[in-house]
């Protein structure tokens, strides 16, 4: 058996033998998966999830109101739960029991049918201050369901006339237009009602009869982007977003557990003995940095497995995995060597840990998701190797990554490796071996 | 067997080792004595490979240096901190230290079960050494450096901080290894073990040596007298003198009552202070 290997299976073994050495580095990635699994569980292929939680309050209840409390707990963007007071729903925004509470006013029917005579059509939306991006998409909402209201007027001949009478009743008596503006105003009623007269009529309210129906000055369509290989765009599960951070918190312990152990055999007397023996020193760093490799392998290994068995995680192209997973180690392990030569004390290699690698690895993806980061802190997390562990690894679990795509995340773990190992033997001082 | 020939080692502005040359003759067990800071461990760290010296050269057995990872097959080291896994067995520290040495297979196991049974481990072999008693410890670091079979072993300080038995035990061991023909250097700060042991001793303080011979010579040419203690009714005389025995005889024919006679004869500890001094060192 080759002295590289010995030390390796060295090595190894006595990290199998450090029950907290393995528990951090095998067993607490992943639970830490697990968790975030069940943390961000439902956001992912489950239709109920992802939906914003907004109270309605009716305070009208006549037929417009309730057309338009229907068409918003239809949509397919709202879950809506019925409050009976502004303070009730209030209460449930302060509770966080959702998101937003939306008030139908008690004038909204008198003021949906007289938009014409300068009525304007109020919704009021009470938001939760912490969901301001929520309360985006809520207005954007509210405004397609108000026009939708609009609409239902426009398609219903005598709710047009009603709501023309109505104006030409508050133009009357209006003492703020003269003679000449009435007069335009009164023609141009008179104009829309011959025209909505000429159309065929049928039940009120009933769109689909009627010949107003059918008009939608504006129409948005939404396609989602088809992908360009193999594999869906979105996680297919809330663990297949969790296992890439699990997998980031198993390195990370793989690095600190060998990073630590070099500096242990300097400060515990045995690497002098490494150094006597008729080896080369740089089988002595090639022995520990194949444990860590093998250590990132076995790590990564279990958790997919764990992945793909209980919790359904789906691998669209095993070759590309394998990669990955090949890829990333041999970038973790030049980290690790890098870390173990500008350690001198266990201490030292401890710190060095928290300061650095720590954070690394939490804007790298063990935290939150890369893509619930913001674009600055993702560009910053470019520096953080875990970043592009990350990145492989999502991009080859559910981004459908081509080898192409995987070129620029790979290069870079393989600088990572190649450069993390070639400056951790400069930074070890040979020249004494204690 | 290991030629020391004009080292030198600074550190900084600090000079380790100046101008140190030795021979240790194969066969026999060297004794390297001196006080703290007298250079002993850099001597040995440059005469194991693990420092470059600034000048001079190491040669071991006309090989070469021990620099050259060949020529360490041929040295076994106990070190003075014990250098074993506390997390792993006797017999898979020893199986792994063996492997490094380009042993395997049955010759690798059974060369395992012979150092065990020499230092008397073999019944513990399966036990994790952070469950060893120091001495146990010294002596499964002793059966590291012999895994190999080495002709050449560096003890520093086999026995620092073992009990008597223990104590014992290695010392009659490495008097059982010297027997077997092994070349032994052997530092300590128990004169007695260098005493009951050692063939030759030198002496270094300050990166030199100060004196080198066998022990009956070094005391002879740097013990002094030795000193005869009388012990009368209330009174007790001592009297240095290079022949004791005469003294006596001279003191008992005054005819008076004597109530008990002591002789300090010299020692390698006399030969220590009186090479090195007494004040302390920090």
């Amino acid at each position: 058996m080759s002295a590289v290997l010995a030390l390796a299976i060295k090595d190894l073994r006595l990290l199998g033998r450090d029950w907290a050495n393995a528990f951090f580095t095998f067993l607490f990635p992943l639970l830490l998966a697990m968790f975030f699994g069940w943390v961000f569980s439902g956001m992912y292929g489950d239709e109920a999830a992802g939906k914003l939680e907004v109270a309605l309050v009716n305070l009208d209840g006549r037929p417009a109101s309730a057309a338009f409390a229907k068409d918003l707990t239809d949509d397919e963007a709202l879950d809506v739960r019925p409050a009976a007071t502004r303070e009730e729903g209030e209460t449930m925004v302060r509770k966080r029991q959702v998101g937003a509470c939306v008030i139908i006013p008690k004038d909204f029917e008198d003021n949906a049918g007289s938009i014409f005579a300068g009525k304007t059509l109020e919704i009021e939306a009470v938001v939760d201050p912490t969901r301001s991006a929520e309360s985006g998409l809520l207005t954007g909402k509210l405004n397609e369901i108000a026009f939708r209201q609009m609409q239902r007027t426009f398609s219903d001949p005598a709710a047009m006339k009603k709501s023309f009478d109505s104006a030409r009743a508050s133009l009357a008596t209006s003492e703020g237009i003269s003679g000449s503006q009435r007069t335009l105003l009164n023609q141009m009623f008179d104009s829309i009602t011959r025209t909505t007269e000429s159309f065929d009529t049928g039940q009120p309210g009933d769109g689909a009869a009627s010949g107003m129906a059918g008009w939608r000055p504006i129409a948005v369509k939404v396609h989602k982007l088809e992908s360009t290989a193999t594999g869906p765009k979105m996680p297919t599960s809330s663990y297949a977003v969790s296992f890439p951070q699990g997998v980031v918190w198993g390195l990370l312990g793989c690095v600190m557990a060998f990073a630590v152990s070099i500096v242990t055999e300097r400060t515990g007397g045995t690497l002098l003995r490494l150094t006597t023996a008729p080896i080369a020193k740089g089988q002595i760093l090639a022995g520990k940095a194949l444990a860590c490799f093998i250590s990132c392998l076995i790590v990564q290994g279990l958790l997919i497995l764990l992945a793909m068995g209980p919790f359904g995680v789906a691998v669209p192209n095993w070759g590309l995995l394998l990669l990955v997973v090949f890829l990333t180690s041999f970038g973790f392990t030049g980290l690790m060597m890098l870390l173990a030569g500008l350690s001198r004390t266990e201490g030292g290699a401890q710190g060095l840990g928290r300061a650095v690698v720590l954070i690394l690895a939490m804007i790298g993806g063990g935290s939150i998701p890369l893509f619930f980061l913001s674009k600055s802190v993702q560009m910053l997390a470019r520096i953080s190797p875990f970043t592009w562990a990350t990145i492989s690894i999502e991009g080859v679990l559910w981004r459908g990554f081509s080898l192409q795509d995987l070129a620029l995340p790979g290069a870079v773990l393989v600088c990572f490796g190649v450069g993390g190992y070639a400056a951790g033997v400069y930074a070890m001082r040979w020249s004494s071996a204690a | 067997m290991l030629k020391l020939d004009h080292l030198r080692k600074s550190f900084g502005s600090l000079v380790a080792v100046d101008d140190l040359s030795l021979e240790v003759v194969g066969g026999e067990v060297f004794g390297l004595l001196g006080p703290n800071g007298a250079g002993k461990s850099t001597t040995i760290g440059m005469a194991i490979g693990l420092l470059k010296p600034d000048q001079g050269s190491v040669s071991l057995d006309g090989a070469g240096s021990p620099a050259d990872p060949a020529v360490r097959r041929k040295i076994g080291v106990a070190p003075q901190s014990v250098a074993l896994y506390d997390d792993l067995t006797a017999e898979e520290n020893l199986r792994f230290f063996g492997r490094l040495f380009g042993l395997g297979g049955s010759a690798l196991r059974d060369r395992v079960l012979a150092v065990l049974n020499l230092v008397g481990l073999e019944p513990r072999r399966r036990d994790r050494v952070k469950g060893y008693s120091g001495g146990m410890k010294r002596r499964l670091n002793l059966a590291a450096a012999l895994i190999h079979d080495p002709p050449l072993l560096l003890l520093d300080e086999p026995t620092a901080g073992v009990d008597p038995q223990s104590r014992n035990n290695i010392l009659e061991l490495v008097t059982g290894l010297a027997k077997q023909g092994r070349t032994i250097v052997y530092t300590t700060h128990y004169m007695e073990e260098a005493q009951r042991l050692c063939s030759r001793v030198a002496i270094m303080d300050k990166g030199k040596i100060l004196c080198v011979g066998s022990v009956d010579e070094l005391i002879a040419s740097h013990g002094g007298k030795s000193v005869v203690t009388i012990e009368r009714d209330g009174e007790s005389q001592r009297i240095d003198t290079s022949d004791p025995l005469s003294e006596i005889a001279r003191v008992i024919g005054d005819g008076k009552q004597l109530r008990g006679v002591r002789i300090d004869r010299p020692d390698l500890e006399s030969v220590f202070l009186a090479m090195t001094g007494r004040s302390l060192r920090d």
